[in-house]
């Protein structure tokens, strides 16, 4: 089972928690504009690689908040979480003691 | 099954039986991957088209990926006219296949149980059942005695949470050895000439003027007139160094298998509901399976509250199983679709060509999808069976979306 | 909108556990009980509008807290971190009413919400000094009293159901906020979990 680490909460176990795929997925500025691929791409196309991966988990369980993990694929390792708004590579919430 | 040189013994891995072969600078077709998907693909090149200048590529050894991390579970009771067509064609070939590779796959076709355990379900199931014999698949509704009689083990009684209200019944559905389907596969493509090497990974593909050309690999550069990628969970990581993203995303699966027992459970049981698939093998251990752990990864393990969930369902289901001691956990890399379809067929490189997406229910499949995979790459345009498991169905919004029936999948 | 007391006398979701809870218990080791209808509001308002939350403080008497997962207590009320914008105040029994009444008045004003939510959760008070070790036996949070003490609070599973968890002393006294259909599955798991000790 996985250790997460809520930016709010804290380290809890995985079943506080539902997976949300891939983060930082802007949602198109003009859909009707784009090319049916593009449509197709943003729709169903995630990048899914073998290393480290950003993507999105929500706190079921407890703060009931969304937020990111920058976790690799390969190893199980989470690096770092970090809140909703932020990105991987600010320093994240999870690092700082929770205030 | 009454086959003389039955080779149901083999529990090693029998690597005399195909040729060990170094890599040549060149083939007309690389097959990428040594699972099942892979092997098949070569074998019903070499067979049905007659090519024979082919090599098999794995990285590790064969049947080391999900081929043999499979619970093997066979049927052909999908939803939708397409899959029901590619599927029944896959059972079909099963039906005749420990004959034609003259190696006993201990293929056994002793039925699947669907459960259906709310009205939903049930309303499913009989929509499933009405839709398969449209397509010639053989189905069959039982209600909760039919049930009972059928797999008398299984817990009817009505004050479960999730009380066996039915189940669909697909007779010529049931089991294989799964690495047997690797081995014999493997035999008899080798025999008809293909090289399989094993040890060789693929770590590039080349690509020059929007062609296929060959693969960079641990054992040095080979080139190919084509190429094929049927690496199950690893195929995003291969697509992308052809410049390709694909729409799916790799998965743990895991499975457990119990010490071994009497002989007491005499047909495959799945439950969407209560998420377990259950079935005995051969020698008598019990063999299930779970869902998909939710998140992605490439780590072949997955979290333990997936299978002592999936071990509290199958306990529900069948109280008979609550002192079974379970030995071994272990899981595979699943590469899943958005609508639980696979993709097989071209890629918009030439020459490159895809076999993706069987997610948690690819075993099934196994000879129908090398055999639809091999005609698109000897003859450079997709069966009719495979043409509508395009990879441009997601442009073009033509999913085949089934979720329902893949379930808790398999 | 301001709920009155209900005329009917209510009933608890445990009544009719107490001899199970006695039977369970072992006094100064660990005890059980239920302390049902305590007053409970879900308060949602922006953290950063400090005149909302001084509107708060004037009213009920409390501190809204803005660290995660801790509780303040204030002239009988608590109130309890739920999430960055969302607390839950704890108040004598039959008080929601009121809580509800003047807070609306009191934050009128400002984008909030306040619910009367006093019927969504019962409470059960583990008492004792193995209590630490009888929670632990279902449930992922590191207790250690170093990380979870007094005025500590937090969303959690225990054997898979939802709780609040709230330590409010150091003997220590666990307040678990359960939804009435699952207390008594909860409080079966407890009471077999304190058998140990
Ligand atoms: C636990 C579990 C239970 C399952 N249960 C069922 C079931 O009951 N019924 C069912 O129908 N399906 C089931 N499946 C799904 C099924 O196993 C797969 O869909 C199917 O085996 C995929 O076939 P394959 O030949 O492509 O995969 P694999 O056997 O995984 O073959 C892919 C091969 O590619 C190799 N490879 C990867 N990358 C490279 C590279 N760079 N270079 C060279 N080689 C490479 C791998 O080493 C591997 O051997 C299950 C899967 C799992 C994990
Ligand atoms: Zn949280």
């Amino acid at each position: 089972m996985l250790l997460i680490s809520c930016p709010w909460c804290g380290e809890r176990d995985e079943v506080e928690f539902h997976y949300g795929g891939e983060s930082h997925i802007a949602y198109p500025d003009d859909p009707e504009a784009i090319t049916d691929d593009a449509w197709g791409e943003f729709l169903f196309v995630r990048n899914n690689p073998s290393g480290e991966f950003r993507e999105r988990w929500l706190h079921t369980h407890g703060c009931r908040r969304w937020f990111n993990l920058l976790r690799d694929t390969s190893t199980h390792e989470i690096v770092r979480s970090y809140r909703m708004g932020e990105s991987a590579d600010q320093s994240s919430g999870a690092e700082r003691e929770s205030d | 099954m009454s086959i003389e040189h039955a080779r149901a013994d083999h529990f090693e891995h029998p690597s005399e039986l195909w040729r060990a072969s170094e890599p040549r600078a060149s083939y007309d077709v690389l097959v990428v991957g040594g699972g099942g998907h892979g092997l098949a693909t070569a074998y019903y090149l070499a067979k049905e088209h007659g090519l024979t200048d082919i090599a098999v590529l794995e990285k590790g050894w064969l049947g080391g990926g999900n081929i043999a991390r499979n619970t093997t579970v066979i049927r052909s009771n999908y939803l939708w006219d397409e899959s029901a067509a590619m599927y029944e064609h896959s059972l079909k070939l099963w039906e005749g296949l420990s004959e034609e590779l003259e190696y006993d796959l201990l293929f056994d076709q002793r039925g699947v149980l669907n459960l259906a355990h709310n009205l939903h379900e049930v309303r499913e199931g009989i929509r499933r059942v009405n839709a398969n014999r449209l397509n010639g698949v053989d189905a069959e509704w039982l209600d909760t005695d039919g049930v009972k009689e059928f797999c008398p083990i299984v817990n009817t009684s009505s004050d479960l949470r999730y009380p066996v209200l039915g189940a669909t019944l697909q007779r010529r559905g049931g089991i294989a050895r799964h690495e047997h389907v690797a081995w014999g596969y493997a035999t008899r493509a080798s025999q008809l000439g293909v090289d399989i090497i094993e040890g060789c990974e693929v770590t590039g593909i080349d690509v020059a003027g929007g062609r296929a050309t060959g693969v960079q690999t641990t054992r040095g550069p080979i080139s190919a007139n084509k190429v094929a990628l049927v690496a199950a969970g690893h195929r995003s990581v291969l697509a992308e160094m052809a410049g390709l993203r694909l729409p799916v995303q790799s998965h743990p699966l895991q499975a457990l298998v119990s010490g071994l027992l009497e002989q007491r459970l005499g047909c495959v049981v799945m439950s969407g509901a209560v998420h377990v698939y259950v079935s005995q093998a051969h020698k008598g251990e019990l063999v299930m399976g779970a869902g998909i752990d939710a998140y992605n990864s490439y780590a072949q393990r997955g979290s333990f509250h997936v299978i002592e969930k999936q071990m509290a369902a199958a306990v529900e289901l069948f109280p008979i199983f609550s002192r079974a001691q379970m030995l071994r956990t272990w899981a595979g890399i699943v590469d899943v679709c958005p609508d639980a379809s696979p993709i097989v067929g071209l890629t918009p490189i030439e020459g490159l060509f895809l076999n993706c997406g069987w997610g948690t229910g690819g075993f099934k499949a196994t000879p129908g999808s090398g055999w639809t995979l091999a005609h698109t790459i000897a003859t450079g345009e997709p069966h009719r069976l495979n043409a509508p498991f395009a990879l441009d169905r997601f442009a073009h919004g033509r999913l085949i979306d089934e979720h329902g029936a893949a379930g808790v999948a398999h | 909108m301001a709920s009155s007391a209900p005329s009917e006398p209510r009933m608890a979701p445990l009544s009719g556990w107490e001899s199970r809870f006695v039977e369970a218990s072992e006094s100064g080791v660990v005890e059980l009980g239920e302390r049902p209808f305590l007053a409970h509001v879900n308060l949602r308002l922006d953290p950063s509008n400090l005149s909302a939350r001084a509107r708060v403080r004037e009213t009920l008497g409390v501190e809204l807290p803005l660290s995660p997962n801790t509780v303040s207590d204030g002239a009988g009320h608590a109130a309890l971190w739920l999430a960055p914008d969302e607390w839950l105040l704890v108040g004598p029994t039959g008080s929601e009413g009121e809580i509800v009444g003047s807070l609306q008045g009191a934050l009128a004003p400002y984008h909030h919400s306040v619910l009367d939510i006093t019927a969504n959760r019962t409470t059960l008070e583990l008492v004792g000094s193995r209590a630490r070790e009888v929670l632990a036996t279902g449930c992922g949070l590191d207790l250690h009293p170093r990380v979870f003490g007094p005025g500590r609070c937090a969303q959690t599973l225990y054997a898979k159901t939802q709780l609040v968890v709230w330590q409010i002393d150091d003997v220590p006294t666990f307040r678990l906020l359960v939804r009435p259909s699952f207390a008594p599955y909860l409080a079966e798991f407890l009471c077999d979990a304190m058998l140990e000790w």
